[in-house]
């Protein structure tokens, strides 16, 4: 029994074990050598990359990972499946949060005490651990558990600093995400009721057996789950926590919330509509026109509220509702192209947004600007940043080249297949708004005048650190990348969207 | 709170609470119960004696920094009794065929792992709630100073 | 026409199942519409409660004991996987509990007070 043995038949609960194990050990390294904190977040983001190869591989040579954890086969004990759709989401959560903690071995320094340094990655590893459990848990009660353990990090990362505006956000989001979670449980219960089951695929089988004795059952119990997710996901007209979260909080927290938090609850519903609901439910219950209301009320006042804002942050973070309801756009359509759209999104706007939130962070960093009226020429004295900003913003509008008119492409098309040309309308006037809040940043930094003059106000600037700058370059690139061969993400998506339907 | 009577009476208590809280946690394979129960049991005869004598000597028999070390290490326990299964070349968490003790059913010393994992996740909610005691009474502290 | 007195009876007969919805609206109604924060979280408590209520009563049978199986003794014993699976819900209601109640002395430790409200007039005054 050699070590790659052991990690080619364990590598699904490794991967999560070694996440929750390395931030348990956190706090006791933590007294003994500060210092040593960020090394080990790094090491368990590496281990991971390991996994998370090999998983790859077995996915793609061998089909969908079972694992069974103690040996219980699945009616009774838990479950981890690794298909497609989970490998996805794995490899955008391992890069993206490996990207915003090497940003943030930096910029976490200059943010917070000394003393809860350690206690952050704790926090950080707990809340990825817990994504990463979320994508390939097949267990509802699993999942409830995983949810919760998301949701308490996530606010302890945003918490973490405690000055007024964090802890207030923070407890707006514990609050709504406990409706979440408890809408979540309590649908949990009215399937558990009628099935018997709580792994995916055998209350799907039990469902669709009692379905037509039951139906009010299960229509309150998709009811529960949407409104659950949504919250989580922070769809339109419950998305009150999200503007305030990522705003206040330190810039890593912002990205990995805005970046990857909201994105795996949106995965979840989507596994959970089409895995364990019966497909004659939804003539019954039009729940895909429903989130296709509200994700273009999403994306178009996401957009709105973003144009007003003064503060950098809270601007991108009002952006992120409006990219959030492309993705559930994607859901909503629920046709193959439609759903690559909407899947290949959740990677782009993972890599877009937490760029933007680490180079607004950067700014901030080196020279303590928040306003957006104060960025009027800083493009030319932090170059390497407001680049990848530029990038980001090119990206989000959706210019050829960058990523994000790939994704836009695919929902524009989907768009034309489902016949639904209303919704091809929004896409477009969402790109005109995001031109609208973006670009002028972006003109501004390069091209605009300070109204000083004469060094009176020069904006102080503090040299950017290696460490901060890589993330920026890498992510960056990958939004290019990205946009110019996209075929390199789209053989995971294509193949699960092909699982999914 | 300087009562004498509260002292007395806890000083009398405590150790009594204490005993049954590590009744309850190792009989958590055999009774309802078990590391929740008896662990939170275990944690309030604690934070029992520090509210009836003063934190001080609350702290002097366990302190922030031993109960949140604790804490970790009981989860991290759980974890690594975890891999156990694994070492044994059979799936994460694995009981019975990973070579742990089994017993006779109604037994104290039986069910395998479950009863080690019992121990560990009791000591660890004890120091949860004794930590979270501490971690209020001292925000609480830094608000009057 | 509908007949009252079988609605009743199936309402009984389904009792938990109607005070459970019933202490959800509750809870979930003082948390949404009060403004003191610790009237908020014992509202998030009210609604947990009655979500386990409600989880735990699908695992009951009619006569059933606890599932402590001694030999040579028939009877029916109730669903234990229910109320196992509670048993973590409220281990998790509890941290979340205590970690709401520690950012509501934070949030008074900073602001002087625990109204809603007040705190949001405290803000908009401020910016």
């Amino acid at each position: 029994m050699t070590f790659i043995n052991v990690i080619h038949a364990h590598s699904t609960v490794l991967l999560i074990v070694s996440f929750l194990l390395f931030s348990f050990l956190m706090p006791i390294l933590e007294r003994w050598k500060n210092s040593w904190c960020a090394t080990m977040a790094v090491a368990a983001h590496v281990l991971a990359f390991v996994f998370i190869g090999n998983l790859s591989w077995r996915v793609f040579t061998e089909g969908t990972i079972h694992y069974e954890l103690g040996g219980w086969s699945p009616p009774w004990g838990i479950e981890f499946v690794v298909d497609y759709l989970a490998l996805f989401m794995l490899i955008t959560i391992s890069t993206v949060s490996f990207l915003i903690l090497i940003f943030g071995t930096v910029d976490l320094t200059h943010e917070l005490k000394p003393k809860v340094l350690g206690l952050y990655y704790t926090l950080y590893l707990l809340l990825v651990g817990a994504m990463m459990g979320l994508a390939v848990t097949n267990d509802f009660f699993n999942m409830f558990v995983f949810m919760e353990i998301a949701a308490i990090s996530a606010c302890g990362i945003i918490s973490v600093k405690s000055d007024r505006e964090c802890v207030e956000a923070s407890f707006k989001y514990l609050m709504l995400s406990a409706v979440g979670t408890g809408c979540v449980l309590l649908s949990v219960a009215l399937l558990y009721m009628i099935g018997g089951h709580l792994n995916f695929a055998f209350a799907a089988a039990a469902i669709q057996d009692v379905a037509h004795i039951y139906p009010n059952n299960i229509l309150v119990a998709l009811a529960l789950f949407s409104v659950g997710f949504i919250v989580k996901a922070a769809l339109f007209p419950l998305h009150v926590w999200l503007p305030d979260a990522p705003s206040s909080a330190p810039s890593p927290s912002s990205a990995i919330l805005s970046g990857l938090v909201i994105k795996i609850y949106t995965v979840v519903y989507l596994k959970l509509l089409y895995k364990v609901f019966p497909i004659e439910l939804f003539d019954l219950l039009p729940v895909f026109d429903m989130i296709l209301i509200l994700s273009a009320l999403s994306i178009f006042f996401g957009s709105i509220f973003a144009i007003v804002q003064e503060d950098i942050k809270r601007m991108l973070a009002f952006s992120s509702i409006a990219q959030i309801g492309y993705v559930f756009l994607g859901i909503g359509l629920a046709n193959s192209t439609g759903l690559t759209g909407g899947l290949l999104h959740i990677f782009n706007h993972a890599m877009m947004k937490s760029m933007l939130f680490l180079s607004a962070g950067a700014i901030i960093y080196c020279t303590g600007i928040r306003k957006i009226d104060d960025l009027k020429g800083i493009g030319l004295k932090m170059p390497v940043v407001m680049g990848a900003f530029t990038i980001g913003a090119m990206a989000m509008v959706g210019i050829p080249t960058t990523n994000g008119f790939i994704s836009k492409l695919y929902l524009a098309l989907g768009t034309l297949d489902a016949n639904k040309h209303f919704y091809l309308a929004i896409i477009l006037i969402s790109s005109f708004l995001n031109c609208l809040y973006y670009f002028p940043i972006v003109i501004n930094a390069f091209f605009g005048e300070s109204e000083e003059e004469d060094g009176e106000e020069e904006i102080q600037v503090k040299k950017l650190p290696l460490r901060m700058s890589v993330p920026l370059i890498i992510l960056g690139a990958g939004c290019m990348i990205f946009g110019i061969f996209p075929k390199y993400i789209l053989v995971i998506i294509e193949r699960a969207v092909e699982m999914i339907l | 709170m300087e009562d004498l009577i509260v002292r007395m009476v806890s000083r009398i208590v405590v150790p009594f609470i204490q005993v049954y809280g590590f009744y309850v946690i190792l009989h958590g394979h055999l009774t309802p119960g078990g590391s929740f129960s008896g662990g939170a049991i275990l944690g309030s005869s604690m934070i029992l004696f520090a509210l009836a004598f003063n934190l001080e000597r609350g702290a002097k028999k366990l302190s922030h920094e031993t109960s949140t070390i604790v804490e970790c290490a009981g989860a991290g326990w759980f974890a690594i009794l975890g891999l156990v299964g694994i070492y044994m070349g059979q799936n994460f968490l694995t009981n019975k065929e990973a070579g742990f003790y089994m017993g006779a059913p109604g037994d104290l010393v039986s069910s395998g792992a479950i009863v080690l994992i019992t121990l560990g996740l009791g000591l660890k909610v004890a120091s949860t709630v004794v930590t979270l005691f501490y971690s209020l009474i001292e925000v609480e502290g830094d608000a009057h100073d | 026409m509908i007949d009252f007195a079988d609605v009743a009876m199936r309402l009984f007969e389904n009792m938990y199942y109607l005070v459970s919805v019933i202490l959800f609206v509750i809870g979930f109604h003082t948390m949404l519409t009060h403004s003191n924060l610790i009237k908020k979280v014992i509202g998030m408590n009210i609604m947990d409660t009655a979500i386990f209520l409600f989880f735990v009563s699908t695992g009951y049978v009619q006569g059933g004991v606890a599932p402590i199986i001694e030999p040579g003794v028939e009877q029916a014993y109730i669903n234990p996987l229910p109320t196992a699976l509670i048993l973590t819900g409220i281990v998790v209601a509890v941290s979340v509990t205590a970690f709401a109640l520690s950012l509501v002395v934070k949030i008074y430790e900073h602001y002087g007070t625990l109204d809603a409200e007040e705190i949001m007039r405290i803000r908009s005054t401020e910016s």
